[in-house]
């Protein structure tokens, strides 16, 4: 079986990066002394993926690792036992044993929710939202290993609102296609005509094609 | 720090490299509560990576937290984007557990690993709001305090730190922090504090004392100004290392330290004697921890970090007594855990193949090995009691375990070093390459990578080498250039620095009290974080020294003589004078001295305490 976790990446631990954040909750896992597996070979390494990096600076409410366990375990019993070890703001906040054969979070992720809370430009931005999300296209340059590209932004986003002073953004995060949600911001501050804010992100949810959270298979 | 300085850092953050590194927060750090406490802030003169490699911060750290009455935080350097954000912010340096700038502390504490930190230090006590020089100080300031192998020779900061701990600090620490706080809570000045530091046995007090000087510039006299400050100050030992303070909760650090992974002092001190190492005479005697203590202390510490590595730390590993033993034991614990065993710093003359073995059980890492000197001759000037044929034989056994890449350390710039010695580094290079190469080819590792690292030798205080001149700056640069091209050699890489760093380190290992001018005004002129390349300013440095009227090279490259007064013998380390000119002697003719554990060599350590090996 394996072990799909739920855990929060929250205040000051949104400056870990990703590496960081791997070795960190690998030693956990190992604190917490729960069944984990290694790998084979000469420097065998701990058995633990990640649906998805987040980037430094930006916060994770539910975020998602998955590892295979060398022997059945309770859903609950682990869970106590790795938050046991987890320091505040980044503890576990579910378990699911899932089977073996489940494919992997990694794989069925298609999509994800983030707040954003601009620390000003709020009343500018929600003026702007029908326009910019009107466009046909919201071209960028996207910077990647092969060097910097032309992309378009408007099909990656699935979803776009503004309440309760935050922006809520549901955007493509897949294989296929993945929009930053601080690309979003830096482009419709661009399309308002405002400097881009001071913002706090938040990544709220990582969804499968059914746009349901990645702990229901 | 208050909720609006807080909404600045947290901008800050966002815009530094490894933001990680500042917020505090890990696993097993200790928040404790203010009201009380005498508080102490463990304040690193180097990056948050090096210094959560550090083993001394970390055992401090847990000896002061675990008792009631006492508190201790940690602070380290920042880097130069977070150091120009916290300025231009106006936020003063803080400690990572309570976020409470330095000068809120009773005391801060910089450990002295390195003379070109010393200008980080002067940086961290300005950003957190301390004066630079203890009698600016008002009474609030915290007491500046400082520890570690540089304070052996405390002088280049006589005028910086309040008080100096010289020796082991895992007691001593805490009973200065007492005299600290009760004289605080007594409501005694800050002059009478320091009077009562000094009374702290391997305290130093530099203002309780007075140095003057000869024309030529040599110290002349060194008196203490009242009956109460000792001279000399007889460094502190702690005698049981079962019995000393061990962390058993370190901080885990988020963002990757150098070495981050279960570091076990299984020994302290060495009885080899090489004649150019200042740890080797500053930390005798010799003293083991039991392999039993050791293994417990190594469970609690998996326990309370999960680390996946591990390794052992000493002078001298492979003089640990009961070495094999421990590596087996420690093997058969943790095998099912995955914690790899690595040994660093083995010496090439003993166990080696059974030690590599065991080793190789578990983790595959490269060999390093420290010749130090390219010849016969050489090596038996610096007592370093290596010979060619152990070394061939140590490297064939490892190619022969699957090893294939070995690493060589030298010195250059050793007192009596002629070319024909550093032209035996090239040979001793080509000789490793040819043991390579004579293994059949199924039977050796693919890739062989030979790297030869060349530091700059710096005369280190309390060495029978303490009286040498360091080579001038151009006569390194020809020898450098004499072994660069005598080493190329297919499947050897060779490494070396300007030595113009090494320059300054012996100015400032055994300097006086008069260069801590040179330290303000190298401050003053932008000099900070010269351990690293790409900010050390060489010619700064140069300005400082003109600017205050001192010349580098009466520090550096002058021979010091049998009679002058030498500025760290304030210091009674327990290893004598009249040892030390003795091997200096033995050294200048070729004799070799040897290991004390085969027979007393008479260091003085007996009459010290009679502490030493029986």
């Amino acid at each position: 079986m394996k072990m799909l976790v739920v855990y929060e990446k929250m205040g000051p631990h949104r400056f870990i990066g990703h590496l960081d954040l791997q070795r960190a909750m690998q030693r956990a896992l190992r604190r917490a002394g729960l069944p984990v597996r290694y790998s084979q070979g000469f420097n065998p390494h701990l058995l633990l993926s990640f649906a998805a990096p987040l980037s430094v600076g930006v916060q994770g409410a539910r975020e998602v690792m998955e590892l295979p366990l060398a022997r059945e375990m309770e859903e609950q019993a682990f869970l106590d036992r790795l938050n046991a070890a987890l320091p505040e703001g980044l503890k576990a906040l579910a378990a699911r044993a899932l089977e073996e054969e489940t494919p992997p979070a990694m794989a069925r992720l298609q999509a994800a929710r983030y707040t954003l809370k601009p620390e000003e430009g709020l009343e500018a931005l929600g003026q702007a939202l029908p326009g910019f999300l009107a466009q046909a296209s919201i071209p960028f340059e996207k910077r990647g290993k092969a060097g910097v590209r032309q992309a378009d932004l408007r099909p990656l986003i699935h979803d776009l609102q503004l309440h309760g002073g935050a922006l809520h953004a549901l955007l493509a995060l897949s294989e296929q296609g993945s929009a930053r949600p601080d690309q979003l911001l830096a482009s419709l501050c661009e399309y308002a005509g405002i400097p881009r804010p001071r913002c706090l992100i938040t990544r709220t949810a990582l969804l499968d094609k059914r746009l349901l959270p990645l702990e229901q298979p | 720090m208050n909720p609006e300085m807080n909404q600045r850092l947290e901008a800050l953050l966002e815009t530094v490299q490894r933001p990680a590194r500042y917020t505090g927060g890990e696993v097993n750090a200790v928040k404790k509560d203010w009201a009380g406490r005498t508080t102490f802030c463990f304040a690193f003169p180097d990056t948050y990576e090096v210094a959560m490699s550090h083993l001394g911060m970390k055992v401090l750290y847990e000896a002061v937290n675990r008792e009631d009455d006492l508190l201790c935080e940690r602070a380290m350097m920042p880097w130069v984007d977070m150091m120009a954000g916290l300025k231009e912010q106006g936020i003063p340096l803080f400690s990572l557990e309570s976020h409470r700038p330095l000068r809120d502390f009773d005391a801060v504490g910089f450990t002295l690993q390195y003379e070109m930190s010393y200008t980080n230090i002067l940086a961290m006590l300005d950003l957190g709001g301390i004066p630079l020089e203890g009698r600016q100080r008002p009474p609030e300031a915290p007491f500046v305090i400082a520890g570690g192998p540089c304070a052996f020779n405390p002088e280049p900061l006589a005028p910086i730190i309040d008080a100096f701990l010289l020796g082991d600090g895992e007691t001593a620490t805490l009973e200065m922090l007492r005299v600290i706080g009760q004289g605080r809570a007594a409501g005694l000045s800050r002059e009478d504090i320091l009077v009562n530091l000094a009374g702290v046995p391997g305290v130093y007090v530099p203002s309780l004392y007075e140095a003057s000087y000869h024309e030529d510039g040599s110290l002349a006299a060194f008196t203490p100004l009242m009956p109460q400050a000792p001279l000399p100050i007889r460094k502190r030992l702690e005698l049981d290392l079962d019995a000393a303070a061990f962390p058993q909760r370190t901080p885990l650090p988020f963002s990757e330290a150098v070495h981050d992974r279960i570091v076990l002092e299984i020994m302290r001190g060495c009885t080899r004697g090489c004649r150019f190492c200042q740890a080797g005479m500053l930390y005798r005697p010799v003293r083991e921890r039991s392999p039993e203590k050791l293994l417990e202390l190594a469970k609690g510490l998996f326990e309370a970090t999960g680390y996946e590595e591990m390794s052992l730390s000493s002078l001298s590993t492979g003089d640990y007594s009961q070495l094999l033993g421990l590596i087996g034991s420690l093997n058969a614990c943790f095998m099912d855990q995955r914690v790899s065993l690595s040994l660093p710093s083995l010496r090439i003359d003993n166990q080696l193949q059974e030690a590599l073995v065991d080793t190789a059980r578990v983790k595959k890492s490269g060999l390093t090995l420290a010749p130090e000197a390219g010849s016969q001759r050489l090596r038996d000037v610096i007592n370093k009691g290596v010979t060619e044929e152990d070394l061939l034989r140590s490297v064939t056994e490892a190619f022969e375990q699957g090893w294939s890449s070995v690493k060589l350390y030298f010195m250059i710039g050793l007192p009596t070093e002629t070319d024909e010695d550093l032209l035996g580094i090239a040979d001793l290079a080509r000789k490793v390459v040819a043991c390579y190469y004579a293994l059949p080819k199924e039977k050796r590792a693919r890739g062989l990578k030979v790297v030869v690292s060349a530091s700059t030798f710096v005369p280190k205080p309390f060495t029978p080498f303490q009286w040498a001149a360091q080579d001038s700056l151009d006569d390194i640069r020809r020898k450098q250039a004499l072994l660069r091209e005598a080493l190329k050699i297919r499947g050897v890489t060779f490494n070396w620095h300007d030595p113009q760093t090494s320059f300054l380190e012996a100015c400032f290992a055994r300097g006086d009290r008069r260069l801590a001018k040179v330290l303000l005004r190298a401050y003053a002129l932008g000099c900070l974080l010269d351990g690293w390349s790409e900010h050390f300013n060489y010619q700064a440095w140069l300005q400082a020294f003109r600017d205050t009227g001192l010349d580098p090279a009466l520090y550096a490259n002058r021979v010091r003589g049998k009679g002058e007064l030498l500025p760290w013998e304030l210091a009674d380390i327990g290893v004598t004078r009249a040892f030390l000119w003795r091997e200096h002697e033995r050294a200048l003719a070729g004799q070799v001295t040897p290991d004390c554990r085969l027979g007393c060599e008479g260091c003085g350590l007996r009459r010290f305490d009679g502490v030493c090996l029986p």
